[in-house]
């Protein structure tokens, strides 16, 4: 380790850190703007310039290795001299309208100015003028402001993949931007690009104009948009949030964030759920008297017609686990899911343990891995700061094969595509298989196999897409014993990964929101219905008080058809936040809270838990939805024994170990990965599907994926209207133009919508999504009837 | 005019001297077949001792960079020539290429072998539209003769070479900003460290070196380190190329032995300067970006690197601008830093804002706006910028600034104050 002298400090770093690190290490600051720990070294700005003894001139400390005996000054009259000078160009031709920038207030170039500039300009002469771009909804431009430090330039090439960010032209006239001067920027990170700008020349447009940054509080939140569960801060001001900013997580999201994430927040704002509403009374009605018609209902049943749906996106772990012990232990029914897009509920059967359900390699590891395996996975829009990772791996040489119903639209370096039928899958994976054994197979399986066998650090990545395949526990069980073939199972090297999207999945797992077990993965004695039965039996009139907590079925869940009949018969009781089409419907609703609007525990798709604090108060008739719970249950002969949050928190730490927090540190961060082991050997059934026919396939669609990003105006900008994709050749052969309104018909069930033509799509399948408004293309799938095979026929 | 060793220049004055045949008559690539029977570490130690400093305009020497190469390194190796030839006043690698293109091959097949480089590329600048042509035809006469491709020479050792034209960029001269122009990148200089030797071209180690550096080397390997490293002064051995422009009666290219007179050089070769040596004014000895020199400097400045360093300005190209007293020093100046201003890559703050900075001074001062603060404020940018910068451009734009406030602070003087030259 070379130990170097800082100011007279001294210190020993790992060999190769540069000056900064080192300083940065030793607590003291070096001023700088180019350098961003997380980015390529540039060395542009000149800011960080340090005196190194024996050296003739100041070196800058971003760029330069320490060596052993090194001797640093950072605030020697050199290095002043060097910095006044860095300071005084910089700031020639930056127009000083502080005033009126955003950044004012949170500025590295007015820091810094304060701190080490000179207090007047010697300038006489023009400032250079920049023109602004047009860079879509979610970047404001101020090009004049720009100090050509090249951080965006280098996210959007290194860390998102999309060159969208460049510099053109020499000397004072370089211009950075997009190139061309209107271009929506089309990166799922764009956001980033605001936030990393040290001045104030790329700003968040929807905070344009918003807040002071002086006058913003700061929240340490948790997403919850998808399952990476990154670290956020809601900034607000006046009980609102204005401003989504990202913390710096080394374990989880870096310094980034993704456009959902850093958003969506304004749809917090938009359609709420104000109060407490009972349909009879005409939508009036008192926490009181919701809360007592709510309890009447349920009494008005047998315990085993109660079934209780959460949605686990956008829930804390507390709600989770408070509505599985209201419904368990205060109503007495075992009928609990959350899992409404899952098809194949054979995995229910089996005892599988946490790590035969989440990820087990970290994100951290993820980045080292060599050989990547994504069986119906898209994590570029699934988990975009789980793709990082991904990519990251990729940049430093792993193999990249993916096995998806289309190509991806991917930035993985290299990435090998297979394209799969829908229902072709299992005999693919199986040819992997065989790959492993001697002779092996040929082809994409075979390459993928040897891949596999080469690789030191293997992992197998199964997504959205695998996960809710009508025969998806098959494909996981495959997924395993490829894993297993590729000896990434052997206790030093976990590679085996299921990744559930949806935020907090996780937590609904752990505490027990599944019908099969209690919480903290507790097998049960007598197990309930899953989500597809709890429907089934509600539209049968089996189940008759069905209890939500949180989203919208009808929105979310697979066969829409099913779950509107089911919510048409029975009571509907609603804990919501936001005016969605179950709202109308619910007989009780119970207004909630949003993630922002209480403090919360998120547990990410790496099995980390971790607590939200809270930002801003919903409003003002809404409740924390554990309150709800608990209110609720005192009209029950056992009521919930938790009065406070710390109580509940005990209790579910009690349950389940991992959501006892107490022995962290205020900076440390809970384990990720469970280290139980993966289930081997459990029999894998053949592939039964036979598909005729055009396929339809319903995925999330990235920006619409939960009731706040659909609620969002700024993530609206960003959606393409409702559409239904199809291939150039089946469009031609069904005489479909692009943007033609089509009628898609599965025997009875029939919906209209706008067609896309996509030359991406392969032949014989439809894509269509999850989260439109009005075109419900789940309506076309049976919950038991596997893939829909659908007909088409243009208007 | 004393001994007159000619090493570049021998055999230019021959008909078709550029062609192969012409070349291999002369003794071309006998040099090279001897080489490639040496140990590299030999080759190597005979470049050291023979003290060349590169000629591109920084003076390291070449056999010192060549032995940074590392040994154990398992990336591909790369040879870049640097025929970016762009420094103002600078003619002389043009020369080369026209006239000796397969002196500049061998040089290069040489210095290849010393460093284990399989594959070379010579960077030239794309205005030399011709000379790139003449390299074409050279390499594919090389090719055709086998000394480039798998076997050189018969030996067990592949060079293969490419010419790459420059899209006129001053910045790509600089080995860095070649290297990322010359990979399809926009032409920045890089951070340093590390330097090239250790990661260069695609990732891999590299050595460049100018054309008129490696255009030496098979005098070096025929007659030897010892006898090259006599030739000139010490510090300053061998030949050098001198471009000699502006106001003298014989422009033009002269091959003479370093540490030669700058008033011998100008006055024996280059037939004087016009109207008579008193009629001189002052000397740009190295290319655009050194200091300029008054008259009563250049009556005794040798021309070898440290003369003219301790004289306060620099060799570099050796290039020589000869300026007589009808020159208006400020407007000279003035025209010097709008082309470093042009030039700037736009990539670091000091060079980026200040080159700019300098130039709209100049301009004022020239144009007779100028205030007298603006002379120390000249000096004072100039100060900011030098030595904190990513390459070296950043001390080129300075260097002419403060050097010719130095030497001529009363012309700029006068024309703050009287709004217009002192000069006609």
């Amino acid at each position: 380790m070379p130990t170097l002298i800082i100011d007279d400090k001294e210190i020993s770093v790992k060999p190769g850190a540069t000056i900064m690190e080192a300083a940065k290490q030793l607590g003291v600051y070096i001023p700088h703007f180019c350098y961003h720990p997380k980015l390529s070294v540039s060395g542009n700005c000149r800011m960080c310039l340090v005196e190194v003894e024996k050296m003739p001139r100041p070196v800058i400390s971003c760029a330069m290795p320490v060596n052993d005996g090194m001797v640093v000054k950072t605030d020697s009259e050199m290095v002043k001299e060097a910095r006044k000078g860095v300071m005084e160009f910089l700031l020639i031709n930056h127009p000083l309208d502080c005033p009126v920038c955003d950044q004012g207030g949170e500025c590295s170039l007015q820091d810094q100015a304060m701190m080490y500039g000179p207090d007047r300009s010697r300038y006489r002469e023009e400032k250079r003028q920049f023109p602004n771009y047009d860079l879509g909804p979610l970047i404001e431009t101020e090009m004049n402001r720009c100090i050509q430090c090249t951080r965006c330039i280098r996210f959007s090439t290194e860390v998102a993949g999309v060159e969208e960010m460049g510099a053109v032209y020499r000397g004072d006239h370089m211009k950075v931007g997009p190139y061309v001067e209107k271009l929506s920027l089309s990166s799922e990170m764009a956001g980033n690009i605001a936030e990393s700008c040290p001045v104030g020349a790329l700003n968040l447009k929807p905070f344009h104009f918003q807040a002071r940054g002086w006058e913003l509080h700061k929240a340490d939140g948790v997403c919850g948009h998808c399952s990476v569960g990154c670290q956020i801060s809601n900034d607000h001001l006046d009980n609102v949030i204005k401003r989504v900013s990202s913390r710096t997580c080394d374990e989880i999201n870096l310094s980034w964030l993704c456009n959902k994430g850093r958003f969506a927040y304004d749809g917090l704002t938009v359609e709420r759920l104000e109060k407490p509403a009972v349909k009879d009374a005409n939508g009036e009605s008192s926490w009181q008297s919701a809360l007592d018609k709510a309890a009447e209902l349920i009494k008005a049943v047998k315990p085993e017609e109660v079934a209780g749906i959460a949605d686990p996106s956008g829930r804390g772990a507390e709600e989770l686990f408070a509505f599985q012990d209201f419904l368990r232990n205060a109503v007495g029914t075992t009928h609990i899911d959350h899992r409404t897009r899952l098809q194949d509920f054979s995995g229910d059967e089996v005892k599988l343990t946490r790590a035969d359900l989440m990820m087990n390699t970290s994100l951290t590891d993820l980045a080292t891995a060599d050989v990547v395996l994504l069986i119906g996975c898209d994590p570029r829009f699934e988990t975009p700061l789980l793709n990082l990772r991904l990519r990251q791996a990729s940049l430093a040489g792993a193999k990249v094969f993916s096995i998806n119903p289309r190509k991806l639209d991917a930035n993985l370096e290299g990435i090998t595509q297979s394209v799969v039928a829908p229902g072709d899958e299992i005999a693919f994976l199986q040819e992997v298989m065989a790959g492993f054994d001697k002779g092996g197979s040929k082809g994409e399986a075979g390459t993928i196999a040897s891949a596999l066998k080469k690789g030191e650090r293997p992992v197998v990545l199964i997504g959205d897409y695998g996960n809710y395949h009508p025969q998806s526990e098959t494909i996981r069980r495959l997924a395993v014993a490829i894993t297993e073939k590729a000896g990434a199972l052997d206790g030093k090297w976990n590679g085996f990964n299921r990744i559930i999207s949806r935020g907090n999945s996780a937590a609904a797992q752990d505490l027990g929101v599944v019908p099969h077990r209690g919480p903290g993965h507790k097998t049960l004695e007598s197990k309930g219905k899953n989500a597809r039965d709890i429907f089934k039996a509600a539209a049968a009139g089996e189940i008759k008080v069905l209890f939500l907590l949180g989203g919208d079925p009808m929105i979310d869940a697979i066969d829409s058809q099913l779950v509107k009949s089911a919510l048409d018969k029975a009571q509907v009781i609603y804990i919501g936040t936001h005016k969605t089409p179950v709202a109308n419907q619910a007989d009780v609703l119970l207004a909630g809270l949003a993630l922002g609007e209480k403090e919360n525990t998120v547990t990410n798709c790496e099995g980390r838990v971790q607590r939200a604090k809270k930002a801003v108060n919903g409003p003002i008739e809404s409740k924390e939805d554990w309150r709800i719970l608990r209110a609720l249950s005192d009209r029950f002969a056992q009521p919930l024994s938790y009065n406070n949050i710390e109580a509940l928190r005990t209790s579910m730490a009690k349950a389940d170990h991992r959501y006892d927090l107490s022995e962290l540190d205020t900076n440390e961060i809970a384990p990720a990965c469970d280290h139980s082991p993966v289930t081997t050997g459990l029999k894998i059934a053949g592939s039964s599907s036979s598909q005729k026919g055009m396929t339809l396939i319903v995925e999330a669609s990235f920006y619409r994926d939960n009731g706040l990003a659909r609620s969002s105006q700024t993530l609206s900008l960003l959606t393409d209207g409702d559409s239904v994709q199809i291939s150039p050749q089946d469009a031609s052969k069904q005489k479909i133009t692009d943007g033609q309104q089509v009628r898609l018909i599965n025997g009875e069930r029939s919906v209209e919508i706008t067609a896309k033509v996509d030359e991406k799509i392969p032949e014989g399948v439809l894509f269509g999504q999850f989260g439109c408004k009005d075109n419900l293309v789940q309506d076309l799938y049976d919950w038991e009837g596997g893939f829909p095979q659908i007909s088409i026929v243009g208007l | 005019m004393s001994s007159k060793v000619q090493i570049l220049f021998k055999n230019i004055h021959k008909k078709d001297s550029h062609t192969y045949k012409v070349a291999r008559d002369g003794g071309g690539y006998k040099q090279a077949e001897k080489a490639l029977n040496m140990s590299t570490e030999d080759v190597i130690d005979e470049v050291k001792r023979a003290g060349i400093r590169g000629r591109g305009g920084a003076g390291f020497p070449a056999g010192l960079k060549w032995s940074f190469i590392p040994k154990d390194n398992s990336r591909a190796k790369y040879l870049v020539c640097n025929a970016d030839e762009g420094e103002p006043g600078t003619c002389k690698d043009r020369d080369i290429i026209r006239y000796a293109p397969h002196l500049l091959i061998e040089g290069m097949i040489i210095a290849a072998f010393a460093v284990g480089a399989e594959r070379g590329y010579i960077y030239i600048r794309g205005e030399f539209v011709k000379e790139a042509k003449i390299l074409e035809k050279a390499i594919q006469e090389a090719k055709e003769n086998g000394f480039l491709g798998d076997k050189v020479g018969g030996k067990n050792f592949r060079f293969e070479l490419a010419v790459h034209r420059g899209a006129g960029a001053y910045v790509c001269g600089e080995e860095t900003g070649l290297i990322e122009s010359l990979e399809g990148k926009k032409g920045q200089p890089r951070v340093k460290p590390p330097f090239p030797a250790n990661i260069g071209l695609w990732g891999g180690p590299t050595v460049i070196n100018n054309v008129e550096t490696l255009s030496s080397i098979p005098s070096i390997i025929e007659n030897g380190g010892d006898w090259y490293g006599k030739l000139g002064v010490e510090k300053s051995s061998g030949t050098k190329l001198f471009s000699i422009s502006g106001h003298v009666n014989k422009p033009g290219n002269y091959e003479v032995e370093l540490g030669i007179p700058m008033k011998t050089l100008i006055e024996e070769y280059a037939g004087g300067v016009r109207g008579g040596w008193d009629n001189l004014k002052g000397v740009i000895p190295g290319g655009a970006s050194s200091a300029v020199l008054p008259k009563e400097v250049c009556e005794t400045v040798t021309m070898d690197y440290d003369a003219i360093a301790k004289a306060g300005s620099m060799l570099g190209s050796g290039a020589m601008i000869v300026m007589d007293k009808s020159v208006c020093i400020v407007r000279a100046i003035e025209r010097l830093s709008r082309f470093y201003r042009h030039e700037s890559c736009g990539q670091c703050t000091p060079c980026r804002e200040g080159t700019g900075w300098l130039s709209q001074i100049m301009t004022r001062i020239e144009s007779g706006k100028g205030v007298e603060d603006d002379i120390d404020l000249l000096l004072s940018i100039g100060n900011n910028i030098a030595g904190k910068t990513i390459c070296a451009l950043g001390d080129a734009a300075v260097g002419p600034v403060s050097g010719s406030i130095k030497a001529f602070r009363d012309e700029y003087i006068y024309h703050v104050e009287h709004g217009r030259c002192m000069v006609g």
